[in-house]
């Protein structure tokens, strides 16, 4: 018995509908087509080149279509094969080639239209994706607003803890009752605060203070050194407290966490969000704010500050101040970018509040500096 | 091999013979019983970013199991999840069919199994989704069907209109576009048919009696609702 491996389908009247497994050889003159009988080779149909129209077919288009009239009836023959179909091009003779380069011409023209079909497809898919992760914040707030306070405390709060284990805190003395006192006046006059807010004093030289998550707050003793007046610490404090307020430290988060999150959190899976979230508890301590959202705590913080009948221009001259010297000594500037542009914002907004009777603090401020080490007398 | 069909209608089970060291894949979970000469082993047909592909692309199971008689001559008798007739096809290595994603039930060693992407009218609207399996290779080819299976033969150029939620299997040498049911977007919907697929001959299309999306619309009306 010889071995039998067919490499195209015959159609035809005589033939079942799925077609006949047949062995298709290209020739000079045309095809020799044979056929298996009972497993054993048959006999061979030779069809010469004149009598064969060429098409293309198949579910992809993507088949050679022969069809001619022969003594039997009308026959037609899929090919796949690409050695033959190679070969049926090479020997065709030139009545062929044309409709042969028509039908292979639409077989390009079928995967082009599939290529670009699911080229443009992916391609809005993916402009799809980017917007939602770029441009989207609506989405990155929907999320945020259904992750409960409890969870934003969690996660600030292990941040917090660790921070604090390896820094010296200062746990009394003027500079901690200045902040204590400042802090109470500035929380009293928010309505409605979710928020138990913790602010801590720590000894360092560092000029920068920064906020967490769930309403963690620490002050480097630098930072109030560097102040001129108290109004200007209770300018940074209203800035900081209202980074919590708005959120945005959870919204960074969620933005860095990606589309997966977002969409996981809107659709109710926040347990994975959970096992994330404790895994970014580190990045916490370098997180960067976005531009609209220094000048949302800018300008809250203003009206917080105006709220608390704190004087509201310490918080620009202090951030002024702070933009003219080394950026890259003031840590607070790095995390906090300083324009002109901002400034200005600020001061526009500040012209155009009520005037607001101020209230004095009832500690001392010379005493605090003083306890901090910083120079003091007239001018400071 | 050999392989026959036992309770042929709704109920069926396939029975296959299998001479020492042969052996087959099949659909995981369609084992029913088997000779204590054949061996089940767990496979990843088509390697796991194959298999990977076929679960997340076409809804299949992302394991096979394969049936070896290793041990001496056997048999297997397989059956499908679901009530539904069972055909058994023979590839050559010729012809190829297309396979919606729960229509594969087992195959010879010979048999490939592969993911195949379609294109985007067919994917949103044939109701198989964007990938469905593609059957090429030689040797046995078991399907099975959700009801029973109708065999369509298409001369060339023949045409046949299916509704695309009752296609079970189609030979790669025929094409098939989808259109409305109707002339008419409001009429074509309001039929309850929806989209249609015209099939174009040459080729054999496998249709199942029964449509499984709108039988589970059926039994859902009558599953109590929890508070």
């Amino acid at each position: 018995m010889t071995d039998f491996h067919p490499n195209a389908l015959c159609f035809g009247d005589e033939f079942p509908a799925g077609g006949v497994p047949c062995l298709v050889h290209v020739e000079t003159q045309g095809l020799t087509i044979a056929f298996a009988a009972d497993g054993n080779q048959g006999q061979a149909e030779a069809v010469p080149f004149s009598s064969v129209a060429v098409s293309a077919g198949g579910l992809d288009h993507d088949q050679l279509v022969l069809s001619w009239a022969g003594p039997a009836g009308q026959r037609t023959l899929y090919l796949k094969n690409s050695d033959v179909i190679r070969a049926f091009r090479q020997a065709a003779p030139d009545q062929l080639t044309m409709p042969l380069e028509r039908a292979v011409g639409q077989v390009r023209r079928v995967r082009r239209r599939h290529r670009m079909v699911w080229g443009i497809a992916g391609g809005s898919l993916l402009a799809l994706t980017l917007g939602l992760w770029f441009g989207n914040d609506v989405l990155v707030e929907l999320a945020v607003d259904r992750i409960p306070i409890e969870w934003e405390q969690k996660l600030g709060e292990s941040a917090y803890r660790d921070f604090l284990t390896q820094h010296e805190v200062a746990k009394d003395g003027p500079p901690v009752d200045a902040v204590t006192e400042m802090t109470h006046r500035l929380v009293s006059q928010i309505p409605d605060n979710p928020y138990t807010f913790e602010i801590t004093v720590v000894k360092s030289d560092v000029v920068n203070a920064f906020a967490l998550p769930g309403g963690y707050i620490v002050v480097f003793t630098g930072l109030m050194k560097e102040a001129e007046r108290l109004e200007e610490v209770a300018g940074v404090l209203a800035h900081e407290l209202n980074h919590v307020l708005q959120r945005h430290g959870l919204e960074r988060i969620v933005k860095q966490l990606g589309f997966i999150a977002v969409v996981s959190i809107v659709f109710g899976n926040q347990q994975g969000l959970g096992q994330m979230m404790k895994q970014l508890g580190v990045e916490l301590m370098t997180l960067r704010f976005g531009r609209a959202q220094e000048t949302e705590a800018d300008l809250t913080g203003l009206q917080l500050l105006h709220r608390a009948k704190i004087d509201p221009s310490g918080m620009i001259t202090f951030f002024e101040r702070l933009a003219e010297k080394d950026e890259g000594r003031v840590e607070w500037l790095s995390t906090h970018p300083m324009s002109s542009a901002r400034a200005e914002r600020l001061k526009d907004r500040l012209a155009g509040m009520p005037e607001q009777s101020l209230e004095p603090f009832t500690f001392d401020w010379s005493k605090v500096r003083a306890a901090l080490g910083a120079p003091t007398g007239p001018g400071l | 091999m050999k392989s026959e069909i036992l309770y042929p209608g709704a109920f069926p089970m396939v029975r296959i013979e299998l001479a020492e060291g042969e052996h087959i894949k099949a659909e995981s979970g369609a084992m029913v019983a088997c000779s204590p000469t054949i061996d089940i082993e767990s496979k990843m047909e088509g390697g796991f970013l194959g298999a990977l592909s076929r679960k997340f692309l076409t809804g299949e199971k992302f394991f096979f199991q394969t049936l070896r008689a290793s041990r001496g001559h056997g048999e297997t008798l397989l059956a499908p999840t679901v009530p539904g007739e069972i055909v058994i096809l023979d590839l050559d290595g010729v012809n190829e069919y297309m396979v919606q994603k729960d229509g594969f039930l087992a195959g010879a060693d010979g048999i490939t199994v592969e993911s195949q992407m379609q294109s985007m009218s067919r994917g949103l609207l044939s109701g198989e989704g964007f990938f469905i399996l593609k059957m090429s290779g030689k040797g046995m080819l078991v399907l099975n069907s959700f009801g029973a299976i109708h065999k369509i033969e298409l001369k060339p150029g023949q045409e046949y209109i299916v509704d695309n939620s009752h296609l079970v299997a189609w030979s790669t040498t025929t094409s098939y576009n989808i259109e409305k049911a109707t002339s008419g977007w409001v009429a074509s919907f309001t039929s309850g048919e929806g989209f249609v697929c015209r099939f174009r001959g040459p080729g054999v299309v496998y249709i199942q009696s029964r449509n499984p999306r709108g039988f589970g619309s059926w039994v859902r009306q009558f599953i109590p609702v929890s508070e």
